[in-house]
């Protein structure tokens, strides 16, 4: 579940890990790849991927429960 | 756990829309702020990534305010002005002008091309009251002006309790990190509670899945149970609601969408629009949130909102007011999953069931209790109020600090003391409920004796079994580390505020909204213009009547 990290591209600033509103990224240690350790908790309100200074870098995997229903 | 204090004139207990702009106030009149924050006043709060419609009287725009005023009672804000008394419902609108005047010029776009455009929540031929703005940016911006003005935020701190005085007078507060075991002891002439919605007391969309809700997971009601806890009055906590949007990614934000709702075969199912209209969206919605639901319920379901007919430039419009609204993740999955919002229709549903009621207060922000004030969605649900009432709250509170001193928590070294054994308890038990468990039972209690249809002998059921699953969560609950203690404590709260909503049920004898009582099933006229408060008194819960004051 959400979100996904690109490890080849995320630079471990820690903006995610600092601005999550519900600290899925708990415990990750300073300068590193944001450990995802709640994802449960996720809300997917895109605070991560708005404030991630590198395009490409974090993405949200909306689970298949969320999944809009259209026609 | 070691215990940091902290010492200031005021402390806003929650850092969103409210608290911030209760901040930014109170420092402006040369008050010490501090402002904790249990996620970061970044991005936390209802308003966190974002808002799209700021409730608002501009004179140039509107004219003569008594006919914006009666206007009003048409609408999304409708049922809460019939609630509400009228000094703080006129206060609120005389004051939005000057409150937008101050966003604009910290840097949240209240424009759209140049002029203030007002679409949304309301009906064609009626005057409109919800003015588009570009709020995706709104919380970073007031961070920045609550820094500036020399206010301290204290991020990943939750604060969970109020400290009084023997006299009854808010002296401190005690919080808890949610990164590390520590608490985090405030010391404080007063405290501003702007803690936000109430979600999370009955079961998600989803079975089992607590993060699929129109809010966050932080906003779990925490203001209005401390605010019992030390005895000032909540209100009309069992008149409990139901908002609706698309199915099954709950989200908020329905006025943003701009189409019609229509059946399977593409009938309309309100009378207010046949195609797209970017003025005033489909308000059958708003009248009835509870329509996606009945018609399932019948079998005439589903309803979809249907864009067909829009036209390029429209669904340009509002697609830019869905990313402000807090919605990217619903284009980007949209985007991901290939529907073309042009030819797709998107069916709505009617989501969980959330608290409406809220602490009292009078406009000043004030509870009743010296140095406690509150407000924001803490208070009534709606940005502008949040914006209005959070500068004023910060005023009276930064005013009435100049005149008292600052207390000694001392006094309450007991209480500091059992509340840390209390924690310690939490995270140093072996065996016992996890945070997502207690949280189930009381979800699912909420449902089966107090959801969508009430009566006296299920809630009396109700309020025996709720009584037995506080003490054994109080027992019971453990905790790994200091963000799962966060939990733990949100829970504790909903267990208050549940056994509240149960209290208040029992004692309204009529039918209103989504307070069903197959008891009692007419909606009494009598109780329209009447508050339904619950305080502690003596340790017990006590109800009340009051008049709406006109």
């Amino acid at each position: 579940m959400p979100p996904i990290i690109n490890g080849n591209l995320c630079s471990g600033c820690g903006k995610c890990v600092e601005v999550c509103p519900t600290d899925v990224f708990f415990g990750t240690k300073k300068k590193q790849t944001p450990a995802v350790t709640y994802p449960d908790e996720c809300w997917h309100g895109n605070a991560c991927v708005l404030d991630c200074p590198i395009k490409g870098a974090i993405k949200l995997r909306i689970p298949l429960t969320m999944m809009v229903i259209y026609k | 756990m070691e215990i940091e204090k902290k010492q200031c004139d005021v402390l806003c207990v929650g850092g969103g829309i409210a608290g911030l702009m209760a901040a930014i106030r109170a420092s402006e009149l040369g008050a010490k702020v501090i402002v904790a924050e249990k996620s970061n006043t970044l991005r936390s709060g209802g308003g966190g990534v974002g808002n799209d419609h700021f409730q608002c009287y501009i004179p140039e725009v509107h004219g003569d305010f008594d006919y914006f005023w009666r206007e009003l009672f048409y609408g999304q804000l409708a049922g809460m002005f019939l609630k509400m008394d009228t000094e703080y419902a006129r206060y609120w609108f005389e004051n939005t002008y000057d409150i937008l005047k101050k966003w604009e010029n910290w840097g949240i776009p209240m424009k759209y091309e140049g002029k203030y455009e007002f679409a949304g929540h309301g009906f064609p031929g009626k005057q409109l009251n919800h003015l588009k703005y570009s709020g995706q940016n709104q919380k970073p911006v007031l961070t920045r002006q609550a820094l500036e003005r020399g206010v301290e935020i204290v991020n990943r701190v939750m604060v969970f309790d109020l400290l009084k005085d023997q006299g009854g007078n808010i002296i401190g507060a005690l919080g808890t990190s949610t990164r590390e075991d520590k608490v985090v002891a405030f010391e404080t002439k007063s405290v501003i509670l702007g803690t936000g919605s109430c979600g999370y007391l009955y079961p998600p969309v989803t079975a089992g899945a607590n993060n699929n809700r129109g809010w966050p997971m932080s906003l779990t009601g925490d203001g209005r149970a401390m605010a019992y806890r030390v005895g000032t009055a909540l209100r009309d906590l069992e008149l409990t609601d139901r908002h609706a949007g698309p199915k099954y990614f709950t989200r908020y934000g329905q006025a943003t969408w701009v189409g019609v709702l229509k059946d399977r075969y593409g009938k309309p199912v309100g009378p207010f629009v046949t195609k797209p209209d970017k003025r005033y969206g489909d308000m059958t919605i708003e009248v009835s949130k509870g329509i996606f639901d009945e018609y399932k319920k019948s079998g005439r379901g589903p309803i979809y909102m249907d864009m067909t007919g829009i036209s390029e430039k429209d669904l340009k419009y509002m697609l830019y007011w869905m990313i402000n609204e807090g919605n990217p993740a619903v284009l980007n999955h949209l985007e991901e999953e290939g529907v073309d919002l042009r030819k797709a229709s998107i069916e709505f549903g009617t989501f969980d069931m959330t608290v409406n009621g809220g602490i009292r207060t009078n406009y000043r922000g004030e509870t009743g209790l010296k140095g406690l004030y509150a407000a924001g969605d803490d208070v009534w649900v709606t940005i502008s109020h949040a914006a209005t009432f959070g500068w004023s709250a910060g005023e009276n509170a930064a005013k009435y600090a100049e005149t008292v001193k600052l207390p000694d928590i001392g006094e309450a070294r007991a209480e500091i003391e059992a509340k840390k054994a209390m924690l310690e308890e939490i995270r140093n038990r072996e065996d016992g409920a996890k945070w997502q468990e207690a949280l189930a039972a009381l979800q699912q209690i909420m449902l089966d004796y107090c959801g969508y249809v009430r009566s006296e002998s299920l809630l009396s059921a109700g309020i025996d079994i709720m009584g037995r699953l506080k003490n054994k969560a109080q027992t019971s609950l453990i905790a790994g580390n200091a963000h799962e203690l966060m939990n733990c404590l949100q829970v504790l709260n909903l267990m208050d505020l549940g056994e509240l909503v149960f209290i208040s049920a029992y004692d309204r004898q009529e039918t209103r909204g989504w307070h069903v009582r197959s008891d009692y099933t007419i909606t009494n006229p009598l109780l329209s213009d009447k508050l339904h408060l619950v305080k502690q008194v003596d340790g017990k819960p006590v109800t009340e009547w009051i008049e709406v004051k006109r």
